[in-house]
């Protein structure tokens, strides 16, 4: 089979599992906390004549295959409904767009950074096997696996931002410093097309602490399955080939070993992807960042329907995809797999 | 005279060595052959003697294995914790009351009274802490094993059925899986507390992680399930007249069960990690002593009381690690191949 055809078949079962996960979400929702129609009500005015209009408007009389289509619908023309309680009457897929900037920015700073030194980190840990280097590493990436990222960035919180003063504890901006012309709501992409540099190193400067929380929670894995990994094609003929026919050590490592070690370790890269969303919650309730996941505690704490039900919709896409995307990423990188 | 004596004492000596060899002779083939001499009815006996001793080298291997540095430091950091659990009454400085009690001294130093200070309320931190182990292990092992349970069943009997329940089972499994599993979590326990029309409540807590488990343990049984049932004992089970029931639970699951015992070592700190993050952001009985809801109360005085929320996130660490090193260690112990994952 070639990969375009093994494509379209994950593709396929992918759309399986999603509507699998979009009846779960219709189920839930049923009996999340919050009233639907309290959220299309006019404040403060229990009119329970207006409450029957707003219940048959939004179809909720109707047979429940009938309002599962709907909100089936519904979700993909991106009529997400409206906020109830934290941000009065604005549309949940606004809101969200407002908050992703800063969990996409850290998210992704974070995967760079923990994929760069982890696998670094991980060939310098496999070549100098059960050395002192070794242990350092690999006792840093147990760290890594067990350590609370909330007492990780509150230890950085008290020790940098505190009693070192070297960076901000919280938030992701200097409170008097204005936001820049709306055009992406990417702070860092507005502050480059005003020209306004100085927002971009206050942003990033604001984002050392909690990036380096996220990047230590996924540089474990990253770590592990690289050392791993190298380990075992360093067994392989075709290294010993090479060092026989005179390589330096850097080369056979760099050329021969390193591309056939990533494969695993590119894996487990998209998956730690998918992992940092859920991390992302924690850090940003850490450190206050004002992202989707803390969006998502919110939503609960204040029973805001509609944008728990968008934002639970939202992950489970932005989840599905991740995996579908490190299924593809392997046979690519791997031409010997043939599906 | 002489020579007679020579010659006498070179016939002994020849005498000798036939004896000596044919001693070795019969030597060699009581060791090699004694099974011929062996009445048939002494030799289950025999059997069962050579497989306890081959049982004791393999045990004594099992533990060389076992003693690494790293492991022991597990068990230790394991132990600790389970003794806190059991014990806190021994163990804590104060009285579960006075630990929930009123007292002065509101977020108070370290002192000799107070070895890592108080928090709020006057409270001593050190007998918090020590109460909190208790509740992280009552919520972990009960999640953990309802997933273990309802894991095992659906995963044996997707893979030994096969065909189109196994097909359902697992894209059960997939939409499950499809989820970031700390946010279906949070969504679960909203969902539970709507539902009843109460607080957050640990049973909640516990109900949601053992679902969210499921699949994991599932898959990772049908794998080896799908090996198992191909093996020749299962026909000669079956020959036997064994039911489908008696296969599945008698004959391949005690054969596929190490992985999971591996895997439930590991998990039961992930879990705990998990539950410290749910109760961090709120979302846990706040009746409980809890570490996790230790850290998310007194998170506002970070900078003026950091030990009241700082030494519980110490404490969630070291007990995480415990039962991650022990783990690690067990895996090395049974399945030396996988030595260098």
């Amino acid at each position: 089979m070639s990969l375009i055809s093994y494509t379209v078949k994950r593709i396929l079962s992918m759309i399986v599992v999603m509507f699998g996960a979009l009846t779960l979400t219709f189920v839930l929702s049923r009996f999340m906390p919050g009233d639907p129609v309290l959220a299309y009500l006019p404040q403060n005015k229990p009119n329970p004549q207006l409450y029957a209009y707003y219940t048959r408007l939004l179809g909720l009389d109707r047979p429940i295959w009938e309002q599962y289509f709907r909100y089936i619908g519904d979700l993909f023309t991106g009529n997400w409904g409206f906020s109830v309680s934290i941000a009065k009457d604005m549309p949940v897929w606004t809101l969200i767009m407002q908050r992703l900037p800063r969990t996409v920015d850290i998210t992704i700073l974070s995967v760079v950074i923990a994929s760069f030194l982890g696998i670094k980190f991980g060939i310098i840990s496999a070549k100098h096997r059960n050395k002192t280097r070794d242990a350092f590493f690999r006792g840093l990436s147990l760290v890594g696996v067990a350590v609370p990222v909330f007492f990780l960035g509150m230890l950085l919180q008290y020790f940098f931002a505190y009693q070192l003063k070297w960076f901000p504890g919280t938030g992701f901006k200097t409170r008097e410093f204005p936001d820049p012309a709306f055009v992406t709501g990417f702070r860092v992409i507005d502050a480059l097309i005003s020209r306004e540099l100085y927002i971009i190193f206050d942003y990033l400067y604001h984002l050392v602490l909690p990036v380096f929380c996220l990047s230590f929670i996924s540089l474990a894995g990253i770590v592990r399955q690289t050392r791993s990994s190298m380990l075992e094609v360093l067994e392989q003929d075709y290294i010993r080939t090479a060092r026989a026919k005179g390589c330096r050590e850097r080369d056979v490592i760099n050329t021969h070993a390193k591309k056939n070690a990533m494969i695993p370790t590119v894996t487990i890269i998209g998956l730690s992807f998918a992992g940092l969303l859920a991390g992302a919650v924690l850090t940003e309730t850490t450190f206050d960042l004002k992202g989707v996941g803390q969006l998502l505690v919110d939503a609960i704490v204040r029973s805001d329907y509609w944008v728990l039900n968008g934002l639970v919709f939202f992950f489970t896409i932005v989840f599905v995809v991740a995996n579908l995307l490190v299924d593809l990423l392997y046979g690519v990188l791997d031409p010997r797999i043939r599906y | 005279m002489l020579e007679q004596e020579v010659y006498e004492i070179k016939e002994e000596d020849e005498i000798k060595k036939l004896g000596l060899i044919t001693k070795n002779i019969i030597k060699w083939v009581i060791n090699n052959l004694k099974f011929i001499f062996i009445p048939a009815y002494k030799l289950n006996a025999l059997v069962e003697k050579e497989e306890k001793h081959e049982r004791t080298v393999s045990k004594r291997k099992f533990i060389r294995r076992f003693k690494s540095f790293l492991t022991i430091l597990g068990i230790i950091l394991v132990f600790a914790v389970v003794t806190m659990a059991v014990f806190p009454h021994w163990l804590a400085p104060y009285t579960e009351a006075d630990a929930s009690g009123v007292f002065p001294g509101t977020w108070a130093n370290p002192s000799p009274e107070h070895p890592l200070g108080t928090t709020s309320f006057g409270r001593d931190v050190l007998t918090r802490l020590i109460f909190g182990a208790r509740t992280s292990l009552i919520v972990a092992l009960p999640a953990i094993g309802l997933s273990v349970i309802l894991g095992v069943i659906i995963g044996i009997i997707a893979a030994f059925y096969g065909g189109w329940l196994d097909t359902v089972i697992m894209r059960l499994m997939d939409i499950l899986l499809a989820f970031p599993g700390l946010i279906l979590a949070l969504v679960f326990i909203s969902v539970f507390t709507d539902l009843f029309k109460t607080d957050v409540r640990i049973e909640y807590i516990m109900l949601a992680w053992g679902i969210l488990g499921v699949p994991f343990y599932s898959r990772l049984i049908r794998g080896s399930v799908l090996q198992a049932k191909e093996l020749p004992y299962i026909q000669a089970a079956r020959v036997a007249g064994a039911g489908n029931f008696r296969i599945m639970f008698k004959h391949i699951l005690p054969n596929v069960i190490q992985p999971i015992i591996i895997s439930v070592t590991f998990d039961i700190g992930g879990i705990i990690l998990s539950l410290a993050g749910l109760s961090f952001l709120g979302f846990s009985d706040p009746q409980l002593i809890d570490w996790g809801n230790e850290i998310s109360r007194t998170r506002e005085r970070l900078y003026d009381a950091p030990w009241a929320s700082l030494f519980p996130g110490f404490f969630i660490l070291l007990s995480v690690l415990g039962f991650m090193l022990l783990g690690d260690g067990l895996r090395d112990a049974l399945d030396p191949r996988l030595r260098d994952l």
